[in-house]
């Protein structure tokens, strides 16, 4: 899933958006790997559990960045990722409630996907330019 | 029905296939429907409410769906199954949300609801007493359509 144009030039969040991009393909191999829904199911909830983990740990990161750098988008760019966080609680609970149904989770991984790839493709890259138009270079 | 209203889905759709899928696509000729229906295999609606309501429809080929998701997901893909329609329907969602933000800043105030994702082509989606705008559009991964029909309420 990872590909090189993703990268915004800063070692830090670009080693985390591939760790991320890593976690969620390991997810989405899960969910779609042949075999019976219920015999993969364990295995789709534990890559599941590693990849959200990393989703918090990534955001706090790199809004921490945002903040040493003085980013000027810092509010909207966190309120993008809060809204994103909410989202992804809001599938956990309806998990949590109504089971790993195969359809939810597919639909939840297809979200997963297109929102990172946007985000950081597009959103996150903001964040490079800024640093290179302050003069600066992050590793 | 203004054509005005096309611009900023063409906008949409190229910057979003450039940024998710490094694929260039191009705008064919419009064309006008009285209905919306689906071309094609994969078919998203989405409606808008606002200053502009209505539905936009976007219909894709099988093979050029499973080409675009394989293209995200680095995954090779066989049917369109719910992994694969659901991110049809969040690329087609982002589209249309960058749309959104095009014709706000023409002063247009939308919002768009959730994608409806459906397979097949032939049925007729709704008898739509206002015009259909075809936009035809091309790639290198296929050619799919995306059908605009708007219509401006009163501010």
């Amino acid at each position: 899933m990872w590909k090189d144009k993703y990268k915004i030039g800063v070692e830090l969040i670009d080693h985390q958006h591939q760790e991320l991009f890593g976690r969620v393909s390991n997810f989405l191999q899960a969910v779609q790997s042949e075999g019976q829904w219920e015999e993969k199911l364990e295995h789709v909830k534990s890559t599941m559990e590693f990849m959200q983990n990393y989703v918090v740990e990534h955001f706090e990161a790199e809004e921490q960045f945002q903040r040493e750098i003085n980013f000027p988008e810092y509010e909207n760019h966190k309120q993008v990722h809060d809204d994103f966080k909410a989202t992804v609680n809001d599938y956990a609970q309806t998990f949590a409630q109504e089971g790993y149904s195969q359809e939810l989770v597919q639909e939840f991984g297809a979200k997963l996907m297109t929102w990172l790839i946007m985000h950081v493709a597009a959103a996150d890259q903001r964040i490079g330019a800024f640093v290179r138009k302050q003069g600066g270079t992050y590793s | 029905m203004k054509a005005a209203y096309i611009q900023p889905f063409y906008k949409a759709t190229r910057d979003v296939f450039r940024i998710m899928m490094d694929v260039e696509v191009k705008r064919g000729e419009l064309r006008l429907a009285q209905d919306l229906i689906p071309s094609k295999e994969a078919n998203v609606i989405i409606g808008t409410t606002g200053d502009l309501s209505g539905s936009i429809l976007y219909s894709f080929p099988k093979d050029m769906t499973l080409t675009m998701v394989k293209i995200m997901s680095g995954m090779e893909l066989k049917e369109l199954d719910g992994f694969v329609l659901s991110a049809l329907g969040e690329v087609a969602n982002i589209i249309s949300g960058n749309a959104m933000t095009y014709l706000n800043s023409e002063n247009y105030r939308c919002d768009i609801s959730p994608p409806h994702v459906m397979l097949g082509a032939t049925h007729t989606l709704s008898m739509a007493t206002d015009v259909v705008l075809v936009i035809p559009m091309v790639s290198t991964i296929g050619d799919f359509d995306i059908n605009v029909s708007l219509r401006e309420t009163n501010k």
